[in-house]
């Protein structure tokens, strides 16, 4: 860029140059040629007039030679010799002398007497013209004739003609002098002009090349044009001769007269010329001067503007680097501090007051990108980049170990129950108090150098665990749920904090950051569902695991194949020992596995809403196991547990009803046992469905009564008919009197408010009778009866009734009582 | 006009002056008469030294041959410079310069040549026939002379009022004749007839003569 940005400089100072030197050039040509065409015609007269003054001086000259060799004495003697031959022997000799070639004697009345040729005849009135001319002269006197030129056999000639004196006029001589190159040249010397004599011997011919000082073909070219009169008579010509123009001055060397008189016509033209192109071609010396001027200041100019252009480049080039380097992320490196106050100064400046602002600003956007600006903890970005490269570091370890298990990474994942009720009974700003104390709990308990607590967004935080396992984590997660049971005080509020914890490892639950991430947040909420504080990553919660896809298919594959099994445990009246009832669970033959355990796919369908289906199943076999128990005579009810899933279902009402059309059974054969917990996820949906249920004549029960945070005004408010104390509380009643006081306050509050009583995990006798004395309704457990399939429950309800008749019998009777 | 130049005709004279006598003896005899003739150039100006002479329409005159003549040569000028002499009278061109003169004719009526000399030549030049001859110098293209050779008793040259007389003319018709050598073209002079009777007769003759030779050389 900065070479172009030179060479566009270059160009342009140079074309500026050149424009100015075009410009002057053809100032200098068009004042030149203005010149030379201003000064052609003078030049020409002064070359026609240059031309005449060489004739007449050579016509002097002639004279002058021809008087002197007439006044010889040998010449005299000879021509008064009377012989013929000796005349004209002596005119031919001493002809020669000056170089005439044509030479002839007159008498004193102008006869012909003797002749070197034979054509001198034809000039008589020449001669009489002459011998006037030559009378009239002066002797030693010099006149401006030329005397007289004239064609003889086509040749242009020169004639003088001079008295014989011995010592009057005894004859005349005329003298005929060709007209030679010497002229040509002469002229060429003198006025630096070109001359070309035209001949021809009648005006009809057309005109010949005589002499010329300029090239053949040229000269043709002249004689070519149209030479009549009036052209010559104008003066001044211009002539085209080849693409050439030519400046031409003609003039007549015979005077017409005498042509004419010689009855010859014709006539000698002479061409005083000048080449306008050469004329107005500029001069090789000036042209020399003009080139070397141009070079010169080339050279100057384009020294001077690659040195300008250096100058401003340069600079320009030290800041495009710098940009380059803020570009390239570099904002600590300063400007190389210009101290010119040019533009180019001022804009170094500018860059420098920017590097600094975008440096400044770049920190800023850092600090928003990477912390949170609540806590001032790490934000979920910079967590995730830190577990990134905790990933990365461990694989490096790992690799050089050469053992895949050395250095494991632990993320855990928190987030705190109930926040959002918080939030919205003691406001946002309460809400952010809180989640910084949680923050600095968080960052007090962890933990070792390395670690890293994050917060990640909303009321969820998360823990890097460097080189952590399961172990460990589960270790730090207890601090933690320990250290947020403490109780915050806050603006004299004090608030009772709870999480639920998930945690995943690598490398055994993920292979990278994002995976790690996501399944200790799937790990979370399975804790937060389950109440179970923390919880470690377990495929079989992770709905999107590849072993939940195949474990869902086989569920499919479990109903549609038959592969359930009903199971009922049953309940039994603790005043009359008979059974009453009976929980209705399902079990699950799987053909390769064998018997698998509720807990390895119950949770796992009530993630998935798989279990919907498994409710429905369970509901209809109930419902046709009830028939069958009907039919031999065992009336009992028969309990069907919901979940969250069934509750929130609005359909869910319709489809028992429709089942229990189809098996003749009526609704008050079924207890639908739920949760605490499943009720609280959405309390008033979950109502309206129980409301909905109830009036279809279904008997309603609080499952697991105890665990959850129901509010005993909310309880009261649902159409419930049975509350089943969780097993917890009744397993420890024994040994825990504290336990046993829950037990029995339950009991009374129950039956207060007019429900029926059932305590689970009665695995003996001891607690039996306990129950029975508190007044517990019914009771279920290993100590009467395990789960059993429903085939069988028929069966076992004989057998029972036959081992403990005499209390059933006692019972009875004090029932009648 | 200079007094050496007016001395020379006078002693030229001399011997016609003899010989003017003799005829005027003669004439007087035979009934002689005088001829006076006035001659004039072509703008009726007086001419001088202008030759006139007479010549029978018949017959011939004899005529002795003069005892001589001197044509001399004074500061580069022939004197005199129109001369008359009878067939066969020797002439002398004696150079009274300090520089040598080669006095030449090569006219026809005598042709000769004087080489570079000084003095008097030893020999001097006979004119032995009649015409007109005119003399020059090869080194002084400026000097002419002319001499005038005449077969007749008969003849004169005008003065300075253009005039002369020729005496004693034996009664007879005559061709007048007149010649200067101011005359154009080659001419031996204007002849005219004349009629001589016992009595004097006068005669006016115009010659056309422009450029007088003569004038412009005195």
């Amino acid at each position: 860029m900065q070479r172009s940005l030179k060479a566009r400089i270059v160009a342009l100072f140079l074309g500026l140059l050149l424009v100015v030197q075009v410009v002057g050039f053809n100032a200098i040509r068009a004042s030149l040629s203005s010149h030379a065409h201003r000064e052609l015609p003078g030049r020409l007269d002064v070359g026609d007039r240059v031309l005449q003054s060489l004739l007449a001086q050579r016509a002097q000259r002639l004279t002058d030679g021809a008087r002197l060799l007439a006044a010889d004495y040998g010449f005299r003697e000879a021509v008064n010799s009377n012989d013929t031959e000796t005349i004209v022997s002596v005119l031919e000799n001493h002809g020669r002398r000056i170089g005439a070639t044509q030479v002839a004697l007159y008498g004193t009345d102008l006869d012909l007497r003797a002749t070197t040729g034979d054509h001198l005849a034809a000039l008589g009135p020449l001669a009489e013209r002459l011998s006037r001319l030559a009378a009239g002269q002066r002797p030693g006197g010099s006149d401006a004739s030329q005397g007289e030129i004239a064609l003889l056999s086509g040749k242009p000639y020169q004639f003088v003609m001079v008295p014989i004196k011995a010592p009057v006029v005894v004859g005349w001589v005329l003298m005929g002098f060709s007209i030679d190159a010497r002229l040509v040249a002469d002229m060429q010397a003198l006025a630096a002009l070109q001359v070309t004599l035209l001949t021809r011997t009648s005006d009809g011919d057309p005109w010949r090349v005589e002499l010329s000082s300029i090239t053949g073909e040229r000269a043709d070219g002249l004689a070519s044009h149209q030479w009549n009169r009036d052209v010559v008579e104008a003066g001044m010509a211009s002539v085209d001769v080849h693409g050439e123009e030519l400046g031409v001055h003609p003039s007549w060397l015979t005077t017409p007269a005498v042509a004419d008189a010689a009855r010859q016509g014709g006539g000698v033209l002479a061409l005083t010329s000048l080449s306008v192109d050469e004329a107005t071609r500029i001069p090789h010396d000036l042209q020399v001067a003009l080139l070397v001027v141009t070079l010169l200041s080339c050279a100057l100019f384009g020294v001077g503007s690659i040195f300008t252009a250096q100058r401003v480049i340069k600079p320009l080039h030290r800041l495009a680097a710098a940009a380059d380097r803020l570009g390239a992320g570099d904002y600590t490196t300063p400007m190389d501090s210009e101290n010119s106050r040019d533009e180019i100064g001022q804009l170094a400046q500018s860059f420098e007051r920017m590097r600094v602002s975008v440096s400044a600003q770049k920190e800023e956007i850092l600090k928003l990108a990477y912390w949170d600006a609540l806590t001032g903890l790490p934000n979920r970005a910079q967590f995730r980049d830190a577990v990134g490269l905790a990933l990365a570091v461990a694989r490096k370890n790992c690799g050089l170990d050469g053992s895949s298990a050395s250095a494991p990474v632990a993320v855990l994942m928190l987030d705190l129950a109930r926040f959002k009720h918080v939030n919205d009974v003691l406001g946002y700003r309460f809400g952010d108090m809180l989640l910084q104390r949680v923050a600095e709990r968080l960052s007090q308990q962890s933990v070792r150098d390395g670690d890293m607590v994050a917060r990640l967004g909303g009321d969820k935080f998360a823990i890097l665990l460097r080189s952590g396992d399961g172990e460990l984590a589960l270790a730090v997660a207890n601090r933690i749920t320990n250290a947020l049971d403490a109780p915050l005080t806050l603006d004299e509020h004090t608030v009772d904090m709870s999480a639920g914890v998930g945690i995943a490892c690598w490398p055994q639950h993920a292979s990278d950051a994002d995976s790690l991430l996501s399944r200790a947040e799937i790990a979370m909420y399975a804790a937060k569902q389950r109440s179970a504080g923390a919880l470690v990553y377990d495929p079989t919660i992770d709905a999107s695991s590849a072993q939940t896809l195949s474990l869902l298919t086989e569920m499919r594959q479990a109903v549609s194949e038959h592969q359930l099994r009903l199971y009922l445990q049953p309940k039994l009246s603790l005043n009359t020992g008979l059974v009453v009832g009976a929980e209705a669970l399902v079990r699950w033959q799987h053909p390769q596995r064998g018997l698998v355990p509720p807990m390895q796919f119950i949770p796992f369908a009530e993630q998935t809403g798989f279990i919907r289906v498994l409710t429905m199943w369970i509901f209809e076999e109930a419902a046709r196991h009830w028939r069958m128990l009907h039919a031999e005579g065992l009336l009992i009810t028969l309990s069907v547990n919901l979940s969250t899933r069934d509750l929130l279902d609005q359909d869910l009402p319709q489809k028992f009803d429709a089942l229990l059309v189809k098996h003749q059974v009526p609704a008050e054969a079924f207890c639908l046992e739920i949760t605490e917990s499943a009720i609280m996820d959405d309390p008033q949906r979950a109502q309206a469905t129980l409301d909905r249920l109830s009036a279809l004549g279904f008997k309603l029960s609080i499952d697991d009564f105890g665990t959850g945070y129901s509010s005993l005004a909310y309880l009261k408010r649902l159409p419930v008919d049975e509350l089943k104390i969780d097993q917890s509380f009744v397993k420890s009643m024994e040994a825990d009197p504290d336990d046993a006081k829950i037990v029995r306050s339950t009991i009374d509050l129950a039956h207060n408010l007019g429900l029926t009583v059932v305590a689970e995990g009665v695995e003996n006798e001891h607690v039996w009778n306990m129950l029975r004395d508190l007044n517990c309704d019914q009771a279920q457990g290993y100590h009467m009866g395990k789960p059993m399939p429903a085939d069988t429950f028929s069966n076992w309800s004989v057998g029972w009734l036959a081992k403990h008749r005499p209390a059933v019998d006692v019972a009875a009777a004090l029932m009648l009582h | 006009m200079n007094p050496a130049d007016s001395t020379e005709p006078a002693r030229s004279h001399a011997g016609l002056l003899w010989l003017g006598a003799a005829l005027v003896l003669w004439s007087a005899v035979a009934h002689a008469g005088g001829v006076n003739v006035r001659v004039t150039d072509a703008t009726g100006q007086p001419l001088p030294q202008a030759v006139v002479s007479l010549e029978p329409v018949t017959g011939r005159l004899t005529v002795k041959p003069d005892p001589w003549l001197e044509v001399s040569q004074v500061r580069r000028q022939f004197g005199p410079q129109v001369s008359i002499v009878t067939v066969g009278t020797s002439v002398v061109f004696a150079n009274f310069d300090t520089v040598r003169h080669h006095v030449y004719s090569f006219s026809p009526t005598k042709t000769f040549e004087l080489k570079l000399y000084a003095g008097v030549p030893n020999v001097p030049v006979v004119f032995d026939k009649p015409g007109i001859a005119v003399i020059g110098c090869n080194i002084h293209d400026q000097m002419a002379a002319w001499i005038a050779v005449l077969d007749t008793p008969y003849h004169g040259q005008t003065g300075a009022d253009g005039k002369v007389r020729i005496n004693a003319v034996v009664a007879g018709s005559y061709r007048l004749k007149v010649w200067h050598p101011g005359l154009t073209g080659a001419t031996d002079g204007v002849v005219s007839a004349v009629v001589v009777g016992p009595n004097d007769t006068d005669q006016g003759v115009q010659l056309k003569v422009g450029d007088n030779p003569l004038a412009m050389r005195l």
